[in-house]
């Protein structure tokens, strides 16, 4: 370590200099960071948001008095246990989380890697404030337009993918943006159970020179970066999902007027 | 009795302690346009509801050419998917362009091909004057413009009763109009329906059969043109005084 310092063409003056430096420095260090960052949050957030959709639904589900009696039992333990859940994650924190399933299933013997770990924790969490958004946003849809796909035949179900939920999905897509982007930060409490994420990489790219303060700022930067281009990305996707302003007549059908 | 589509018997309904059906007898036979007036919270909604079976009633039954509709789900949207239904609120699915509503029944339930349900939206779409409008999307449309989708979404379905949930009451008057003269036109071509509207012109010129509702009872139920001339019940005469006046 020693070599290499001596061998560094010039010691850096100030903290624009050190970050430079630590940058090159680190470089692959810093692009593995960002990669497990993303690679975590993005897995895990997906895979939240799917869990939250199926924990929102099942919450959603009304029981009615003309349901069959197994039908009946089955949707209130189903109800139970998604409340149980969506209590419990939101009520700890993710740091805790963390610490509790990674050192909890080692010593249930499950060899889970902290990346794996990392990804269950993140869309555990995820899947809980999901699940509130997703039922806030299928209570959002008017009745009107679950009593018109039934009233066609369709089946509660088909109803809900068909016509309820890609309402809902256009209406809460902010708010899972929000999600996204508070997960990519959010990541940085997995250093805790060791997975090699930004927060990480900065711990140990300030270390050895003790620039502590420059290495951090790396990693705001680009934590700034990444969010600023998902954000762009959400924001060209909902303009996306708000569709054409206008239409085109069908001509080819105006005579029959 | 051969031909009775749909058989109301003793039929009850209540919100809690409120009963806004009261042992309502109504049989409907093929080819029936049957309009149901009344005042409004007199049980004419919640009636149509119950056949459709968006409201499950308290006691009695609704039969289906003569059988009652099992409860399991399945069996529920066989049913709905026989017997069509337009709304006040129009309902149409907001996500979808007029044409994708047309489709999605016939598509998702009756499962036919993309071919016959696109032919039977078009068919259906020109008969209410909708074809044009194809790619629009439903907030794109006028109140009138939406209904008509509206019932040309439920005739896809080939439905064998078309109920209609006041299908002009969140229209303005010019609107109405358009919106009547297609059902009117639905009416000649021999296609059982039944209507709940405050349209007591509309009812009288186009129906077979008046009912007037009360309180949660069928009060009288008789061919228009003795209803609107010569009401028996009380009731019936003063809610129809002034029209009949006129």
């Amino acid at each position: 370590m020693t070599v290499t310092l001596l061998n560094a063409a010039a010691t850096p003056e100030n903290s624009m200099g050190w970050m430079a430096f630590l940058m090159q420095k680190y470089a692959n260090l810093f692009w593995e960071g960002t990669w497990i960052t993303l690679y975590v949050a993005v897995i895990g957030t997906l895979l939240g948001f799917v869990l939250g959709y199926v924990v929102g639904i099942v919450q959603d589900i009304v029981i009615s008095k003309e349901d069959h009696l197994v039908k009946k039992i089955i949707y209130h333990i189903m109800k139970k246990v998604a409340w149980v859940y969506v209590e419990i994650f939101r009520g700890t924190p993710m740091i805790v989380q963390g610490m509790i399933i990674y050192y909890g299933l080692h010593q249930a013997d499950v060899k889970i890697t902290s990346i794996t770990a990392g990804i269950l924790v993140t869309l555990l969490n995820t899947g809980s404030y999901m699940s509130e958004t997703v039922r806030g946003g299928i209570k959002s849809i008017e009745t009107g337009q679950r009593e018109g796909a039934l009233a066609l035949g369709m089946s509660p179900v088909s109803a809900m993918l068909n016509v309820i939920l890609p309402q809902a999905f256009k209406n809460i897509m902010p708010e899972m943006a929000n999600t996204f982007l508070s997960n990519i930060k959010m990541t940085s409490v997995l250093n805790v159970i060791g997975v090699s994420e930004l927060f990480m990489t900065a711990k140990t790219a300030g270390s050895t020179y003790y620039k502590y303060f420059e290495a951090y700022l790396v990693i705001a930067v680009i934590y700034l970066v990444l969010c600023f281009v998902f954000n762009r990305l959400f924001m060209l996707l909902e303009k996306k999902l708000a569709g054409k302003q206008e239409y085109v007549l069908a001509a080819e059908y105006m005579d029959n007027q | 009795m051969a031909d009775e589509i749909i058989s109301i018997r003793d039929l009850s309904k209540s919100f809690g302690t409120h009963e806004v059906l009261k042992k309502i007898d109504v049989a409907v036979e093929a080819g029936e346009v049957i309009c149901v007036v009344g005042s409004s919270g007199s049980g004419k909604s919640t009636l149509l509801r119950c056949i459709n079976r968006l409201e499950h009633q308290t006691s009695g039954e609704i039969l289906f050419h003569g059988q009652p509709v099992k409860n399991a789900q399945k069996d529920v949207n066989e049913y709905r998917a026989r017997v069509g239904m337009v709304f006040q609120s129009f309902n149409l699915f907001n996500n979808m362009t007029v044409l994708k509503n047309c489709m999605a029944g016939t598509r998702k339930v009756l499962h036919i091909s993309k071919e016959e349900a696109f032919d039977r939206a078009i068919t259906h779409l020109k008969a209410v004057g909708m074809a044009p409008f194809i790619n629009a999307m439903p907030s794109q449309l006028s109140g009138g413009q939406k209904q008509r989708v509206a019932i040309a979404r439920a005739l896809c379905m080939n439905p064998e009763v078309l109920l209609f949930d006041e299908p002009t009451s969140a229209l303005d008057p010019e609107m109405v109009g358009e919106v009547l003269a297609v059902m009117k036109e639905l009416a000649r071509t021999g296609l059982t329906m039944i209507i709940v509207t405050h349209e007591m012109g509309f009812a009288r010129d186009v129906s077979t059969r008046t009912i007037f509702m009360d309180k949660g009872y069928v009060v009288e139920s008789d061919a228009p043109e003795r209803l609107f001339t010569n009401p028996q019940n009380p009731r019936t005469q003063q809610f129809l005084s002034r029209f009949i006046a006129g």
